[in-house]
């Protein structure tokens, strides 16, 4: 990149934004408009201010339906809409996938169709942290809000991510740099530790790397419990680490006043996937026996944790809830999108603010191109070549007002800084018509006659079970 | 009108310069990992997709110098990497990670997709990384998004044969309207 | 709409209306005095009428709740029954998701749920959940109990500043009262610490426990908000802890009650919570034993203290509190799975799942200490029905509890053959109690007494004027005996007749037959305005460089309202 001067044309300055890329959520960005355009902006880092600085080549603006040439043809909004209605209405088992990166409120209009037609809801999580959730789901899950880190945290330890590409604030705002109420000198009181196979960025900028073996995760973590324990090691390294390092490590962090494990995709995609999870999660449950320690998932997109959160008060669980019987059933590894796709169940499916085009291996995507495929999205892009309509939404956080959750679950209202492309639509806007739509082309499915309280709440008392 | 400008070509990479072992290679077995790096997720959710900078970003294997050295390959040099769940042709280039002798990484995006493995085994969530695979150099080209989506899926094409399609007149690096030219479309006086 | 609700037998307390047959009117929202010859009639002979069902104390809404949903799937799948064309499909036990905990509540002829912990910081998320949960109204306590401002205030002894902080927080968060859960304990947490008894600090910062709540207060009182502080007292769940419970009530004797217009309704300055899981005597639990006899005393000799109970209802719930080094604690013992969340500058939580069984001990003695302190507590207006839902079990479990509150042979019964631990009896005096609540009282403790103590002027009882949420259950209380039926107590409680929210019906022969949206019911103090600017003013650099979010950020906006109550406070 040349250096580019300051940008000094701008009409006035919208303070306090939200930035609408990484978990992270930054709300302090401050945006240059110029002619109901973003034309700088300011606090965000290298990622959030390319999405912000949107590519209007590529910004989807007109509705658009595959004729029968397999060709993208615009047309109106009625034809679009109606034509996405008719393949939801039309299918018996929908998935609606995405929505990480739209707002809680446009997805209780889409939990509400998906009640309604019988869909799967799933989101990003099942190809990010879905092992995360899982492992909470085993073990527990003591977490703090990213405000504790910044105050407290003297032992900063990264594993698996490599939040200086990911989550590039995530060091400066809160976890390494700045300075807190009991952090006075901010990197001078924090040791820093980050365990990545690779000497990451973030590996670069910290105290200790720790590059234990590819697909070794969890063997070092064991025995890192194994030494919290008092245990002595029985070989010379585990996972590629010197038993030297392993017992400062563990010394490091016994001693540490206020401690926490950030953990990213580098643990949930290998090998021992939620296992890898349960063990550190377990590990941090051990070292708050002698000091305090807490973790937090790096949600890799500002609203994935909100679909969970989401989903979890409106239904019960977190993600790949299944409505197809008339009430949710979740089953981590089957009523998940990738499961679905690989065992080619899915006859439509909806993209709301997502990539799968980008994101899904082979192996899932390939049935999308036997299915029809529905997008709502801002931006021409993988997806869109496989999708059969596409529906131009609106741009979240800065042309559209709404709420998302951090990844430590803080709530965040987006404002809404520039009006939004005449001929695209909210997102919000967009899902209630299609609802409206599917409601008037078929019935609801699967509605019982009458309620039929589930016998858990006659429940007697427990010994009778016994 | 003046935009900041967040662009770039393709990303920044060191010089391999690594003399022994040159050429030693025909294959190179490794473990490949995928995940995002900056370039790539800036140029990504940018929207930037369709462009050369994209194909940059995403579809390149960053590699150990060393390794670059075995098999003769400099930066942006043409790479065949082949997985059991596929195979891609993407540009090689010296990783900024370095050492990591035996590991390639290539960052998440259409490119890896087609060789990652769609393993969840039963916890939603494909296996990402850690998948063994072959890297060998090549002649052929480094596909643009678009050409590629066309050459795995081929779900608009009438055309079955993998060297056909990849072949094919490319489709770009702009949208692909019907009936109307991106140009045409109003508020784009860039 | 107007409605006539026929010959019903009136149970309504505030009203000193005990079992007449009467006719209660409905026009639109609002029960009348009078109606037009329109008015639908609706008989209800030999069916009790009450007012709505008002929840002192429950965990219905916000972030610890989500995150015993996201952690306990197993939960969820517990309470699972398929959709109709009225209500969406339901899941959870303990831990209902929002439209379920709606739908339950009208069932049983609620209308009203305080929820009791609400962080600042989060207080948007808690929003998001009570706008999804129908059919009940919600108000929700703001959590200040180990508020790092509040903490400063009270050692420097500013209490006028104190009260600005809280108007403008009940403001920024949409908080309807003053929550303090384990005073100075969550912040000491934030080093994996606690604090022991009422007079110990919290690390770093030079303030007790008593000077905090003190000071809270006496706040509370200067603003004369319409509730009291509600609080969780240091040491819950400690064997020995009941003195430190009534070293904290005392020390609010002398600070006098609020003699403003909404602060009138109560008569209480402190509400303490969950009482149960503080009356314990005895050094470890080995020989821990009931303190019922202490703390009942205690609210016996002073009528400015008001509490609820936290009764134990042998289930597998899932407990969640701002006492997060209490949950640790339990962690410890039980080795199920431990979540936490400390928040920033505010508070903190822990949740773990419990058993609470019926064959174990230490869950008997609870259980059996709940039941003391109902039947010791003279005055019912001084005491509550809850669970501390989900704490201590669900809130489905209400009838259960009123089964055995008006059936002394049926808690006999459990003690004499077994069905409970023998802790039941030989730790607590539980078995030499025969008292036995009315249904006068039952409506005391569950809408009258709860209406009143978190001073509702619209609400817990059948005034003309007053909203049109109202109960029907099926039985003549003339001929029936509660006492030797208490299956069948359990059954009427658990679905009423009719529900009537709002002068709708809700439920109808224990069916819902609609829903409508719910609102959430919050405090705007008036007249503290320069006061407020002021103070803020004052934190302003701390929350900019201690917080983690943007001073905008932090507010809830109007956005998240549902249907917002706003009782304006005229506080000067
Ligand atoms: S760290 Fe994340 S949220 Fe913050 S500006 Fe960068 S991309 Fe946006
Ligand atoms: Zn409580």
């Amino acid at each position: 990149m040349s250096y580019e001067p300051p940008v000094t044309d701008y009409d006035y300055i919208v303070e306090n934004c939200t930035c609408a890329f990484c978990g992270c959520n930054c709300d302090d960005l401050d945006f240059l408009v110029k002619d109901n355009h973003v034309v700088a902006v300011r606090h965000a880092c290298r990622l959030g201010a390319s999405k912000v600085m949107e590519d209007l080549d590529q910004r989807l603006m007109v509705p658009m339906v595959r004729n029968e040439e397999g060709v993208l043809t615009e047309t109106d909004w009625d034809t679009a809409l109606d034509t996405a209605a008719e393949y939801i209405a039309n299918s018996i088992r929908p998935v609606f996938y995405g929505w990480s990166e739209t707002s809680t409120e446009c997805m209780k209009e889409g939990l509400e169709l998906g009640e309604y037609i019988g869909a799967v809801l799933d989101n990003q999580a099942t190809i990010c942290h879905g092992p995360s959730l899982q492992a909470m789901q085993n073990a527990g899950y003591p977490i703090q809000t990213l405000g504790e880190v910044k105050n407290r945290a003297d032992v900063v330890v990264y594993s698996g991510s490599n939040a200086m590409n990911s989550h590039p604030r995530h060091l400066a705002r809160w976890a390494v740099y700045p300075r807190g109420y009991f952090r006075q000198r901010g990197r001078f009181d924090r040791t820093v530790v980050t365990m990545d196979p690779k000497f990451s960025d973030t590996a670069k900028c910290s105290d200790m790397w720790i590059g234990f073996e590819q697909n070794g995760d969890y063997g070092f973590y064991n025995a890192i419990r194994a030494v919290i324990k008092g245990k002595k090691l029985q070989s010379e390294s585990v996972s590629g680490i010197p038993a030297e390092d392993i017992y400062e490590l563990v010394d490091v962090m016994k001693n540490a006043e206020f401690g926490v494990l950030f953990f990213g995709l580098g643990l949930t995609h290998t090998l021992g996937k939620q296992r890898n999870i349960d063990i550190a999660i377990k590990m941090v449950q051990d070292l708050n026996a002698m000091s305090k320690w807490g973790l937090t998932p790096m949600r890799g997109h500002f609203n994935v944790n909100g679909f969970n959160i989401f989903m979890a008060f409106e239904t019960g669980w977190a993600f790949g809830v299944d409505f197809c019987r008339g009430w949710g059933r979740y089953m981590l590894g089957e009523t998940n999108t990738i499961d679905l796709l690989v065992r080619k169940e899915p006859d439509c499916f909806m993209v709301v603010a997502a990539d799968p085009g980008a994101h899904f291996p082979n192996g899932a995507n390939q049935h999308l191109a036997d299915i029809p495929v529905i997008q709502v999205d801002i931006h021409w892009g993988p997806s869109t070549e496989l999708a059969d309509v596409v529906l131009p939404g609106s741009f979240i956080s800065v042309e559209c007002a709404g709420t998302s959750y951090r990844m430590d679950g803080v709530p965040i209202y987006m404002k809404k800084a520039i009006d939004k492309p005449e001929t695209c639509r909210d997102d919000e806007w967009i899902i209630r018509e299609l609802k409206e739509r599917v409601m008037k082309l078929r019935e609801e499915t699967n509605v019982a006659e009458k309620y039929v309280p589930n016998p858990i709440m006659d429940l007697k008392r427990l010994e009778k079970e016994e | 009108m003046h935009y900041a400008n967040s662009y770039l070509e393709r990303p920044v990479v060191g010089d391999p310069h690594v003399d022994s072992d040159v050429g030693r290679l025909e294959v190179l077995n490794c473990m490949l990992n995928t995940g995002s790096d900056i370039y790539q997720g800036a140029c990504k959710k940018r929207g930037s997709t369709l462009k050369e900078e994209y194909k940059n970003a995403s579809g390149t294997c960053y590699m150990d110098p060393r390794d670059m050295a075995k098999l003769g390959v400099k930066n942006w040099d043409h790479v065949l990497v082949k997985t059991d769940y596929g195979e891609v042709v993407v540009s090689a280039a010296r990783s900024r990670d370095a050492p990591h002798e035996g590991t390639v990484f290539i960052c998440k995006g259409p490119w890896a997709n087609t060789i990652t493995s769609h393993e969840t085994y039963c916890c939603s969530d494909p296996t990402y990384k850690g998948i063994h695979a072959t890297v060998e150099k090549t002649d052929r080209e480094v596909l643009l998004m678009a050409d590629l989506m066309r050459w795995v899926y081929k779900k608009y094409v009438d055309e079955e044969d993998d060297d056909v399609v990849e072949n094919m007149e490319s489709l770009g690096e702009r949208p692909f309207y019907n009936g109307r030219k991106w140009e045409e479309l109003e508020n784009h006086e860039l | 709409m107007e409605y006539i609700l026929k010959n019903g037998i009136v149970y309504d307390p505030q009203n000193e209306i005990n079992g007449e047959t009467m006719d209660i009117f409905i026009k639109d929202d609002q029960i009348a005095e009078s109606v037009s010859d329109d008015a639908k009639v609706i008989d209800v002979s030999n069916k009790i009428v009450m007012p709505a069902g008002v929840d002192v104390h429950a965990h219905v809404a916000g972030p610890k709740l989500v995150l015993g949903r996201l952690y306990r799937p197993e939960d969820s799948r517990m309470g699972v029954s398929q959709k109709t064309k009225i209500e969406r499909a339901e899941a959870g036990f303990s831990i209902p998701c929002c439209p379920t905990t709606g739908y339950r509540y009208s069932r049983m002829g609620y209308g009203t749920v305080c929820e009791a912990a609400m962080p600042p910081l989060e207080a948007k998320h808690t929003h998001e959940e009570i706008a999804t949960i129908p059919n009940i109204d919600i108000n929700p306590v703001t959590l200040f109990g180990n508020n790092w401002f509040c903490m400063e205030y009270a050692r420097e002894g500013r209490i006028e500043e104190m009260a600005a902080y809280i108007a403008a927080m009940l403001r920024v968060s949409k908080g309807y009262g003053v929550k303090i859960v384990n005073p100075c304990g969550s912040e000491a947490w934030g080093w994996g610490q606690n604090v022991h008894g009422y007079d110990d600090k919290a690390p770093y910062f030079d303030v007790t426990s008593r000077q905090l709540v003190v000071a809270l207060a006496k706040a509370n009182e200067m603003l004369g908000l319409p509730h009291s502080i509600h609080i969780h007292p240091n040491d819950l769940g400690h064997p020995g802890n009941y003195p430190t419970t009534v070293e904290t009530l005392k020390s609010i004797k002398e600070i006098k009650k609020s003699t403003k217009k909404a602060a009138k309704i109560r008569d209480q300055t402190v509400h303490n919570t969950h009482l149960q899981f503080h009356a314990y005597d005895g050094t470890s639990w080995k020989d821990a034993s009931s303190g019922a006899d202490k703390v009942a005393d205690f609210i016996n000799h002073n009528d400015y203290v008001t509490g609820d109970v936290g009764q134990v209802t042998f289930d597998e719930t899932t407990t969640m509190t701002a006492d997060a080094p209490m949950e640790y604690d339990l962690f410890q013992i039980s080795g199920l799975k431990w979540a936490n969340k400390d928040i920033e500058c505010e508070t903190a939580a822990g949740i773990i799942p419990c058993i609470y069984s019926p064959k174990t001990p230490v869950g008997t003695l609870q259980w059996a200490i709940g039941l003391e302190l109902f039947l010791l507590v003279d005055n019912p207006w001084q005491i509550c029905m809850s669970t501390d839902h989900p704490n201590a079990g669900p809130f489905i479990r209400y009838p259960r509890i009123i089964s055995w509150l008006m059936s002394a042979p049926r808690r006999m019964e459990m003690i004499e053959n077994g069905e409970v631990h023998k802790w039941s009896h030989k730790r607590t005096g539980l078995a030499g109690l025969d008292r036995e609540y009315d249904f006068y009282e039952i409506a005391t403790i569950t809408r009258a007494a709860p209406a009143k103590i978190h001073g509702f002027p619209d609400r817990g009882a059948l005034t003309p004027g007053y909203k049109a949420d109202i109960a029907v259950y099926d039985v003549n209380p003339n001929d029936f005996d509660p006492s030797r039926n208490p299956e069948m107590v359990e059954r009427i409680f658990t679905s009423a007749a009719y529900t009537i929210k709002d002068g709708q019906i809700l439920v109808k022969d224990g069916d819902l037959v609609a829903t409508k949206p719910s609102h959430v019911i919050w405090t705007d103090v008036k007249g503290w305005e320069r006061e407020e600017a002021q103070v803020l003013n004052e934190m302003m650099p701390f929350f900019t460089q201690y917080y983690s979010v943007k001073w905008e950020n932090y507010q809830v906006h109007d956005h998240f309202l549902s249907n917002p109550i706003k009782v304006e406070v005229p506080a000067k």
